[in-house]
């Protein structure tokens, strides 16, 4: 079948298609460079979507979970190798991405005699300055870019991601604090749960009030800009910020 | 996906092989570090003084290494195979914590260090790459910190309350063992007089090894010092080393 064209660019368009239909009902993750670190925010049922990948790099990331964990020990391994085989200064997100998950993403995505990898994630990696730090948006495919404008939302569908971010970055102001940035990733989390299209939250999402969602579990995690250790990561507890 | 880093490398990294020792080679094996237990946890402290033959290679040498939040080695041998081995556990043990989402045991630590002391055996019966350390770490189901020393083919053995390494830890030893019969025993003693103790321990053992030195609080030089406690590591800087040393003088 493959060695036609059509049937394969055919074959290609489905896995879009069925990788979007097992996306369905998958919930948004967020990642947002602030002075103190980069926040990572995540809402789930029990299986955690915010982890640790290296000292100063972090993932969030929905889909299922059993390719949520090959994406992630594909970057611990790749991480943890070079920061071994060189410096932990050389691991970067770039890096990670172009020559390790990327590739692997790409050509999981592309041999469609195998189930694809379902994973939609956020990489984010915290610098020095705020300037420095790094956000990159990773699809299924394997195709990812960076941001720089310090506000990256991931889901399922694509105008909703958009208007999402767009609205994050308007509303955030750099005096915020860790507790109201949780407070507007849950408020834009809850319009995009809900599975229409994005509309702005109408309550005041930067309220003071409990970091938490009914019925699920809040994921929050820094990776701090200024560390006492060489990993910058941080979980946080919703509660102490509340 | 089991957690082990050294399966991700290609070949075990710390064995020479198909060298015979050189007898003019110049060996870099002269140190002391030692550890004992104190009244908040465990000391872990060294010198700074690293050799070659007769020549004094540094004094700055720092051979108290964290391992990772709750864990420390001490180093003591031949330098290039002692940070390899520190740097290689380092990384073993963070990847182990990240890719299996909890921290690996006190005992799995252990075993570990022992793993690549055997691994090392070449270079330790060639003569030059002896590695002989003193790991302390935390368990973290009780939080107690505890001591253990190894033989160079990794032998492991917990100390109960001191363990040293390298040249000049007879004396030191000596000294602890005689206030571990006579007092008063270093477990009962607080941070600050624990923390003198430690220098006061170099600077005799310089006294009677060349080896060892780099320690002179008279020039605001002390030794690195380490507190290994349940809640992780804390690193006494020079400036309360200088406080500690005032305020214990004779």
């Amino acid at each position: 079948m493959t060695d036609e064209p059509y049937r394969w660019l055919e074959a290609v368009a489905n896995r879009r298609e069925y990788i979007r239909d097992q996306l369905k009902g998958a919930t948004p993750v967020f990642a947002f460079s602030r002075p103190e670190g980069v926040l990572l925010c995540g809402v789930g049922t029990g299986q955690s979507k915010v982890f640790e990948v290296y000292d100063r790099q972090g993932l969030a990331a929905l889909g299922h979970p059993v390719d949520i964990e090959k994406v992630r020990q594909t970057l611990i391994e790749a991480a943890h190798l070079e920061g071994f085989t060189r410096a932990p200064e050389d691991v970067n997100v770039r890096r990670l991405l172009s020559f390790s998950l990327s590739p692997a993403l790409k050509t999981s995505f592309e041999q469609i005699f195998a189930a694809p990898l379902i994973v939609e994630s956020i990489l984010a990696e915290v610098g020095a300055t705020q300037a420095e730090d790094n956000l990159a948006r990773i699809s299924y495919d394997g195709s990812f870019r960076l941001e720089t404008r310090g506000v990256l939302v991931a889901h399922t569908v694509s105008e909703d991601e958009t208007a999402a971010t767009d609205w994050l970055r308007r509303e955030l102001r750099p005096e915020h604090s860790l507790a109201q940035v949780a407070h507007l990733a849950l408020g834009a989390w809850g319009s995009l749960a809900n599975g229409k299209p994005f509309a702005p939250p109408a309550a005041a999402t930067t309220a003071d009030g409990p970091i938490a969602v009914a019925d699920r579990v809040v994921e929050l995690a820094l990776l701090q800009r200024r560390s006492p250790r060489r990993a910058a990561y941080l979980p946080v507890d919703p509660a102490s910020l509340s | 996906m089991n957690g082990d880093f050294l399966a991700l490398l290609p070949r075990p990294v710390h064995v020479p092989s198909g060298v015979s020792r050189d007898r003019h080679a110049v060996d870099l094996e002269a140190t002391t570090v030692f550890a004992f237990h104190c009244a908040d946890g465990v000391m872990v402290a060294g010198d700074h003084r690293a050799t070659a033959g007769n020549v004094v290679f540094s004094d700055r040498t720092e051979k108290i290494l964290e391992l990772d939040a709750h864990s420390l080695l001490a180093i003591a041998g031949s330098p290039a195979v002692a940070f390899e081995m520190a740097r290689t556990l380092q990384t073993t043990f963070e990847f182990y914590r990240r890719s299996q989402l909890q921290s690996m045991s006190l005992a799995a630590k252990m075993r570990a260090l022992s793993r690549l002391l055997r691994d090392n055996l070449p270079g330790t019966l060639q003569g030059f790459g002896l590695v002989a350390p003193v790991f302390a770490g935390v368990e973290p189901a009780t939080g107690q910190p505890a001591i253990f020393f190894y033989d160079p083919m990794g032998a492991q053995f917990e100390a109960a309350a001191f363990a040293g390494s390298g040249s000049g830890s007879g004396s030191i030893k000596s000294v602890l063992h005689f206030l571990e019969q006579w007092g008063p025993k270093p477990a009962s003693l607080s941070l600050g007089p624990a923390v003198s103790l430690a220098n006061r321990l170099l600077m005799t053992a310089a006294e009677f090894d060349t080896a060892t030195g780099g320690v002179d609080p008279g020039r605001g030089e002390f030794a690195t010092i380490k507190l290994l406690h349940a809640g992780g590591i804390r690193t006494i800087t020079a400036e309360e080393q200088t406080q500690f040393w005032k305020e214990t003088k004779p």
